[in-house]
């Protein structure tokens, strides 16, 4: 490891944008992906469950307006089952992976289902539940193949071109990949998900090194889902399983490690208002209690401004990383400092 | 490799003790348990290992739901999948009883997360001191709100959890006055959770906005705690709950009540309990055998629960079959015989749901007395289902508990053809040393012989085997533990 020079990178916490919306419409649901589009507008990839609606794809930006939402839950074209990531290639075509219908979709820039490919099975080009989604310096899309244990790049059209990784846990195998980023200087990183650490590879895919090790401390991982990379190379670890978000710089020295402070973002405020007993009631709550568990999982459950189960990592005009968490229906913005 | 069978009553034993403790073994399981005998695997029950459940980690990324488990088939099934794939089922068990006894829903609390934790309360403290429960049981969130103890308020009570902790979780109708049900409410008083207020409303109005459920903390309000003089059960002082409780603890009616709950989910039917203070237990003896074992092992239930596995009473041939199996334990049963899961799959909510379809809905009782069991648990409609969801968890060849028990059958077979009774005996045996009336076992045989002899490596055998096996689910004996 390099020496660490310099400031170091912090993260200040600006704003929560989101609100749980099992019925459906503004806001979101279980939420596991988030992109971000050329013009800034924010995708967010509303999983759901198989129970109640507030599935699909939902667009807002930076600054709470609400626009749309896209797809819903189902099997036909268009649809997902188990939406696992979402995508924009160059020209704001949208890509979504389903790990349960083993396919990728492709939404046109106006949001029109284009098409759709990818098969079940263990072959090159087949899938077992393709999860994260990134898209290369050539324009290409690396997809995670998590239960294949490897990495499979396609054309934008499904046109198998080569693959990496296998089982295990040595350099370049992995255990149950699930998130994968390619850095502004085209490098591939992958959540090596039940391994505790980030693969590095070259655009070619090969190996160029892994960090992280199982545990809670700084640099110790337990069960990271996403990275992102910004223009420095300081990298953004969603640590899903310690619900926490590390940042490293380029040489994976240890920056800051934040837990989350969301607080009641535009939407949600506007629905406390909208009810006058609960915002009685709420003007009471302390939002960090004292508590007699130190699990994160459950210390989450527990403080609502915590990230809860953090899975995914957008950097926006590469000064703010937008954090999502599926397990509060919310993102939350920091700026690094 | 063919392993030849144990010796009948041993492994009929080990067989009824794993049914009883846990939620039956497999064929395999059996051949396990055999080696350490049955007081070996009566003392490994009580020492369990790791439970090798399917990891929370796996569960919770491919089923999100089941990570915050914001509505109930998201957190049954969370359960669903400990029950079907423990190690450790005894734990599961004991939760599964204490469950069914401090009968809290998620119908009033809304969100699963503080359901579960209650759950896993259950597996820690289950087995333990009777008091340590009862103060973990009065200071768990869910059950303090499920009986509105956070509006028992110092010079303002509300009675509810004063007057459940006594009726029905405790000691029974009978055993205390309506004085005693305030003065113990009294002492709860402060027994509450944090930021109350806006827990409570959130449940109240059913609502999952602004940001999901804020899973509940248990806190002591000092301010609201009602610290005078309290006269509970003849005993007079400054009382909190912890006092109440050990005054409740070392009361004879406590034991008795409680020995009568394990007896009639560890033992055999009992009548329902609104009956119980008009009826004597069935069997006086067995109780008096608890009741000495919780006295002389601090309060312990292990010790009541042990006493009774170890006794001729629970071994007799009268005690084996004579309960009739709850939803959940012919679910979980039928699920670990065909090979449990693996990995996570959709069907866990199906296997949750049809718990409900057959009347024991998880973490959703149908009343604060909680189910009643017995004859109850059976109708026209519960018996469609639970022969429907049996028959098509053993009707999948591909699962590995029935290609395990098929792969036995063709390995004792290596010359092929398998005689009906054969058939009929080994797919008993294999299915975890089931035994059923000679009626019913002469009506399967006799469908097995319409098919002649079955060579099992064959598509035809395999399918002939599983029919066996469909039809041995389906019989009036699998409905019984």
């Amino acid at each position: 490891m390099a020496t660490e020079t310099g400031a170091r990178l912090g993260l200040e916490y600006r704003d929560t944008n989101g609100f749980g919306a099992a019925q459906g419409g503004r806001g979101y649901y279980l939420p596991v992906d988030l992109a971000v589009r050329s013009d800034g507008r924010i995708y967010v990839l509303s999983r759901g469950d198989a129970i109640q609606g507030g599935n699909g794809i939902k667009i807002t930006d930076i600054d709470h307006n609400w626009f749309e939402e896209i797809s819903r839950r189902g099997t036909a074209p268009g649809q997902f089952i188990s939406a696992t990531a979402i995508a924009f290639d160059a020209s704001d075509r949208l890509f979504m992976a389903d790990e349960a219908l083993h396919r990728i979709t492709i939404f046109d820039a106006d949001h029109n289902y284009e098409s759709h490919w990818g098969t079940e099975g263990s072959g090159k080009g087949e899938f077992d539940g393709p999860s994260g989604i990134a898209f290369d310096r050539d324009g290409n899309l690396l997809v995670v193949d998590d239960k294949n244990q490897r990495i499979q790049r396609y054309t934008p059209d499904g046109k198998y071109l080569n693959s990496f990784g296998s089982a295990g846990d040595g350099n370049g195998e992995f255990s149950f990949p699930w998130g994968v980023t390619v850095a502004p200087n085209s490098d591939i990183y992958v959540a090596d998900w039940r391994n505790d650490r980030i693969q590095r590879f070259s655009h070619e895919g090969k190996f160029i090194d892994a960090f992280g090790t199982t545990g809670a401390g700084e640099g110790q991982f337990n069960r990271p889902a996403n990275v992102a990379v910004d223009a420095d190379g300081n990298i953004f670890v969603a640590d899903w399983g310690n619900q926490r978000v590390q940042a490293f710089d380029k040489d994976w020295n240890f920056q800051t490690s934040i837990r989350g402070a969301g607080e009641l973002s535009k939407w949600a405020a506007e629905y406390i208002d909208a009810n006058a007993d609960e915002k009685e009631a709420r003007s009471t709550f302390d939002p960090y209690p004292e508590l007699d568990v130190d699990d994160p999982h459950e210390v989450s459950a527990r403080t609502e401004p915590y990230f809860w189960d953090p899975v995914s990592i957008a950097l926006y005009d590469d000064t703010r990383i937008l954090i999502l968490e599926t397990g509060r229906h919310r993102f939350q913005v920091y700026e690094k400092v | 490799m063919t392993t030849a069978a144990r010796s009948g009553t041993d492994t009929e034993l080990i067989a009824h003790l794993l049914r009883r403790a846990g939620f039956g073994a497999t064929w395999e399981e059996l051949q396990a348990a055999g080696d350490l005998g049955y007081q070996g695997t009566l003392d490994l029950l009580f020492n369990p290992g790791d439970p090798e459940s399917m990891p929370q980690d796996i569960i919770r990324r491919y089923h999100p739901d089941q990570s915050i488990t914001q509505i109930a088939p998201s957190s049954g099934s969370v359960w669903m999948y400990r029950m079907s794939t423990t190690k450790t089922p005894f734990e599961e068990k004991i939760a599964l009883f204490w469950h069914r006894i401090f009968a809290t829903g998620q119908t009033k609390l809304i969100q699963g997360k503080v359901m579960l934790t209650q759950i896993e309360m259950f597996r820690q403290f289950g087995l333990g001191s009777f008091r340590d429960l009862l103060v973990q049981l009065s200071q768990n969130p869910a059950m303090i709100l499920w009986l509105d103890n956070q509006d028992n308020h110092k010079g303002n009570i509300n009675e509810n959890y004063g007057r459940e902790i006594l009726e029905l979780f405790a000691m029974g109708v009978g055993n205390y006055s309506e004085e005693d049900i305030k003065e113990c409410s009294r002492a709860f008083t402060g027994w509450t959770i944090a930021n109350m207020p806006y827990m409570s409303i959130k449940m109240r109005n059913n609502t999952l906005r602004p940001y999901g459920y804020v899973a509940w903390q248990y806190q002591f309000d000092a301010d609201d705690h009602d610290d005078g003089e309290k006269t509970f059960l003849g005993e007079t002082g400054n009382f909190n709950g912890d006092d109440i409780i050990d005054i409740i603890c070392k009361n004879p009616a406590t034991p008795r009540f409680i020995a009568r709950h394990l007896y009639h989910h560890f033992i055999a039917d009992e009548l329902p309990v609104p009956q119980w203070p008009f009826e004597g237990p069935k069997d006086p003896e067995a109780i008096e055998l608890m009741v000495d074992a919780y006295f002389a092992n601090d309060y312990s239930i292990g010790a009541m629960l042990r006493a009774v596995f170890e006794s001729d009473m629970f071994k007799s041939e009268a005690t084996q079959y004579a309960r009739i199996k709850s939803p959940v334990e012919l679910v979980v049963g039928t699920l670990r015989l065909a090979g449990g899961f693996d990995w996570p799959t959709a069907d866990i909510f199906k296997a949750t749901a049809a718990c409900g379809f057959m009347g024991q809905a998880l973490l959703a009782p149908v009343s604060v007395e909680g189910w009643m069991g017995g004859d109850d648990w059976i109708s026209t409609g519960s018996m469609v289902q639970r022969i429907n969801f049996a028959s098509a968890t053993v009707g999948d060849p591909t699962k590995k508990g029935i290609k395990s028990i098929i792969d036995q059958i063709s390995d004792r077979h290596p010359r092929g053809l398998v005689t009906p009774k054969a058939l009929v005996d080994e797919c008993l045996e294999l299915a975890g040393s089931l035994r059923v009336e000679d009626e019913t076992k002469e009506g399967i045989v006799t469908y097995a012989r319409e098919q002649g002899d079955i060579d099992p490596r064959t598509d035809d055998g395999v399918d002939k085997i599983v029919s066996v096996l469909q039809l041995i689910v389906s019989t009036r004996e699998y409905q019984l533990v």
